[in-house]
């Protein structure tokens, strides 16, 4: 009864880590499915998803408003499956995409850079030099696009519940250290969390439903009373208000509906 | 014609500047006065005892008694007291509520400051237009014209026609009496609500809330039409037993559910406990919300709802606490803050329950919300707290604050004096700062208000406004800058019917009034018509009139206060103002106009 997300950089044997806890705790293992749902329930095409997901912003660390919509349509769908529970996703970026959610096991697997780069090279038939430098672009642009939206280092492992090396410790024994800890007390679904659980899915949705029309908005819901906070002139806060009313009007569970004219977004919004 | 001289070039660089910082506002109104008064002295344009005449003008001391009077017959509720009794009479035919706030207001307004007048209705019409779902937009903006019309009605009815007597002075020209404007205002008055009442449908916006979609989900209804009312729960005894700390800030934003009182083991009370407090087992609470929150509240929570408050029976009997609707006024110091670092909470001990712009209700964290004018937040409290907060003054109470503070008893007094003050005018033709001095004093002496609530309910904003600009229109006259600017118009323009030329007059005016404010319109208009028209052999006393009755013609652009105070509740926007405000305006002018020949003969 958990959700796991892993976090982990190319080559760092996340993914094998990943499936093997599914396989140990019967748990369903998600990554690439996640994007192929939100391409198909908002009719975009994956590989713009995949480069929203996974490429830094562009200039002045700002993400584009198709960028920020994208974002905002992949983590409607991770939601929908962390809904069911159970699940261990090893797609980008998961610890941060379920913030909201508190019973979230964070995982990050790392390797020696040594032993990503023979990985790399024995997969794409490169020399090293060409692996290394891929490979250090690619963490690079993971620690810029996690900069730009979370204002966080991907590498602070403030960030996770656990740091796990793969090295010493074996997969296996990688494995076993995160389903043990998987089956502990904070990372039960209990009723309370359920609600967190409800709230964190209806404020994805509204937040997916507006990011079509409208970037710099924030959503948080909390028993049901959804705030939603938009950057702009009042006359800019009313169509978003329209809007939100229409989405809303076809949600379940909503209690109370707000917009507010903020001057910034709340760190805490979805 | 005289040669252009420095010191005239100076007062136009002066004028142009004063006109400059007025439309960019990036130093509030008063301070631009106050800048007047310090640098036309330093330029040697005026004499430092010119400078400072504004102070000691009839004008300043007028208002100030104005201002004094009106806190006095506020402060006995004798105006409160007009609300029941004027909707009784207004019933629910829209054209009825219209006429009878209306005329209501702008009899008030005739005395009154026009701000004051407009707040005071604010509220009752809001509840109004919830229980006779006639769109608060209709009825706003009429009510809020009558009343800057009816600041025409007397000569005390609006500053620029206070200040009029001072500016004909160095012209030694026959200063106007209080009524003999009267006629003309209520000419104004009559043709404004008749614009409304018969091309209402045509000016003012239609849009109706009720009418925009037809949804079955409770939060998508216009959620201004329920309010909360407090209720007494009761916390199970093993409430925190099993369950995470439940702050008062939880329940506020979980359910939309204010805690007012809370109970302390073993016998405190807390009243208006901060956000922080945690919620304990088996305590008593004294909630405000609205019923269908509360009910949710008590199932999910497991607590008790009692049938009647019983434990805090005595914190909400009427006399004790209460529910008041505070709306920020224009210019408040709280426009752009957040309810957060007002802090309401810890400096007054009172709770900010909601706050309401436009048709939007804010429940869910208004702590956040930046204020801007004309929202109205409705604030739980003791009595004797808000009272605190209302003297802060930088919120418009509109809910008038429970009977026990106001002194219906000298109800009596304040009408006398103001007799007193408006006979010394009429039949003794005393001078009006004189007349109207002597009503103030009066209402002090006899216990109205303190002479400490007098003195706090003077608004030093307009009192520098007025005093300082008159300076400027000193330099103006004496430097000969009203006369060249006159005679420059006049060759240009040649010879006009006097007609033509008030009417001229009265457009010049209208638009000054919109971009600089009434009183700086006045200080600068009026010595430069009164050339004009000595010039153009036309009755100067005329032509400052049409001025001081102009700048009150302020309704195309939502500048003035009263149109900035009504356009948040109304939901209005600029186009609005401009599209009714046009037909208002040029009404205005023709009526003016026709009235001042009719009776003047002009």
């Amino acid at each position: 009864m958990a959700i796991i997300t892993i976090s982990r950089g190319s080559y760092s044997k996340g993914k094998e880590v990943a499936e093997k806890i599914a396989f140990r705790l019967g748990y369903r293992c998600i990554s690439r499915e996640v994007l192929l749902d939100a391409s198909e329930h908002f009719h975009i095409p994956e590989i713009k998803l995949v480069r929203a997901i996974h490429d830094a912003p562009s200039i002045l660390d700002r993400f584009s408003h198709s960028q920020q919509a994208f974002i905002a349509y992949i983590r409607y769908a991770l939601v929908q499956y962390v809904k069911e529970d159970n699940v261990v996703y090893h797609g980008l970026a998961g610890h941060l995409l379920l913030k909201g959610i508190p019973h979230v096991l964070k995982v990050r697997v790392i390797a020696d850079l040594a032993d990503r780069v023979r990985a790399e090279m024995k997969r794409e038939m490169i020399s090293e030099e060409e692996a290394r430098s891929l490979l250090l672009k690619d963490d690079e642009e993971r620690r810029k696009w996690t900069y730009a939206l979370y204002g966080a280092d991907p590498w602070d492992s403030s960030l996770y519940d656990l740091v796990v090396h793969v090295h010493k410790l074996t997969i296996e024994d990688a494995v076993e250290i995160i389903s043990d800890a998987a089956v502990r007390a904070p990372f039960k679904t209990a009723k309370q969390v359920q609600q967190k659980m409800d709230d964190y899915g209806m404020a994805c949705q509204l937040k997916a439903g507006l990011a079509h029309s409208f970037d710099n908005v924030g959503v948080k819901s909390e028993y049901g009373n959804i705030l939603v906070y938009a950057k702009g002139n009042e006359h800019h806060v009313q169509r978003v208000r329209k809007k939100a009313k229409e989405i809303a009007g076809k949600m379940e569970g909503i209690n109370e509906l707000e917009v507010h004219a903020a001057h910034k977004l709340p760190p805490n919004f979805v | 014609m005289q040669p252009l001289t420095t010191q005239m070039i100076l007062v136009m660089v002066m004028i142009g500047i004063a006109i400059f910082l007025f439309i960019v506002e990036w130093i509030r109104v008063d301070v631009v006065a106050i800048l007047m008064m310090v640098a036309l002295p330093l330029l040697h344009l005026v004499t430092p005892k010119e400078a400072f005449s504004g102070m000691s003008s009839n004008a300043v001391i007028s208002i100030i008694a104005v201002i004094i009077i009106g806190a006095g017959l506020d402060k006995t509720g004798l105006i409160n007291r007009l609300v029941g009794p004027i909707l009784r009479i207004a019933g629910t035919s829209k054209s009825r509520v219209v006429i009878a706030i209306s005329v209501t207001v702008a009899g008030i307004s005739s005395f009154m400051q026009n701000i004051g007048a407009a707040a005071l209705f604010l509220p009752a019409i809001q509840r109004i237009s919830k229980t006779t779902k006639i769109p608060l937009s209709q009825l706003l903006m009429p009510i809020g014209f009558s009343a800057i019309l009816g600041g025409t009605i007397t000569l005390v009815g609006c500053s620029p026609l206070i200040l009029l007597n001072d500016l004909l002075e160095p012209f030694g020209l026959k200063p106007f009496h209080l009524f003999d404007v009267t006629p003309i205002g209520l000419a104004l008055v009559a043709s404004g609500l008749a614009c409304f009442i018969l091309l209402g449908r045509f000016i003012l916006p239609q849009g109706s809330a009720e009418s925009d979609e037809e949804e079955s989900q409770d939060f998508l209804k216009n959620t201004l039409i329920e309010m909360g009312e407090s209720y007494e729960i009761q916390t199970p005894v093993n409430y925190t037993d099993y369950r995470e700390p439940v702050l008062v800030d939880d329940l506020k934003r979980r359910y939309l559910v204010n805690v007012l009182a809370m109970t302390e083991p073993p016998d405190f009370k807390v009243l208006s406990p901060t956000g922080d407090q945690e919620v304990r087992s088996d305590v008593h609470l004294l909630v405000y919300g609205r019923k269908k929150d509360i009910q949710r509240m008590v199932e999910v929570e497991e607590m008790r709802l009692k049938e009647a408050p019983d434990i805090f029976k005595g914190e909400t009997e009427e006399g004790a606490s209460g529910t008041v609707e505070a709306v920020v006024a224009p210019r408040s110091s709280l426009i752009g803050k957040t309810l957060r670092e007002i802090n309401l909470q810890d400096r007054f001990r009172v709770t900010p329950l909601a706050i309401y712009r436009g048709e939007e209700a804010y429940r869910a964290e208004i702590g956040d919300v930046p204020l801007s004018v004309g929202d109205a937040i409705l604030i739980h409290g003791e009595w004797k707290r808000l009272q605190v907060l209302q003297h802060e003054r930088s919120l418009l109470f509109t809910t008038p604050i429970d009977v026990e503070l106001l002194r219906p008893e000298k109800a009596i007094f304040a009408g006398f004096w103001l007799a007193v003050a408006l006979s010394m005018v009429l039949i003794f033709n005393i001078q009006l700062s004189v007349s109207l001095m002597t009503g103030a004093l009066g209402m002090v002496v006899t216990r109205v208000l303190s002479i400490d609530e007098a003195y706090q309910s003077v608004d030093w904003r307009t009192i520098f406004l007025l005093a300082g600009l008159i300076p400027l229109g000193i330099a103006t006259e004496k430097t000969g800058t009203a006369a060249w600017i006159a005679h420059a118009i006049l060759c240009a323009i040649g010879d006009v019917q006097p007609i033509v030329l008030l009417t001229v007059i009265g457009v010049l005016s209208t638009i000054f009034t919109l971009v600089i404010s009434n009183v700086g319109a006045t200080v600068l208009l009026v010595p430069l018509v009164v050339n004009m028209a000595i010039a153009a052999h036309v009755d100067p006393r005329m032509a400052a009139l049409v001025v001081g009755l102009a700048t009150s013609n302020s309704f195309m652009l939502p500048t003035h206060q009263v149109n900035a105070l009504y356009m948040g509740p109304g939901r209005y926007r600029s186009v609005d103002f401009m599209k009714a405000g046009l037909v208002i305006s040029i009404v205005f002018i023709v009526v003016m106009i026709g009235m001042i020949k009719l009776i003047y003969g002009v």
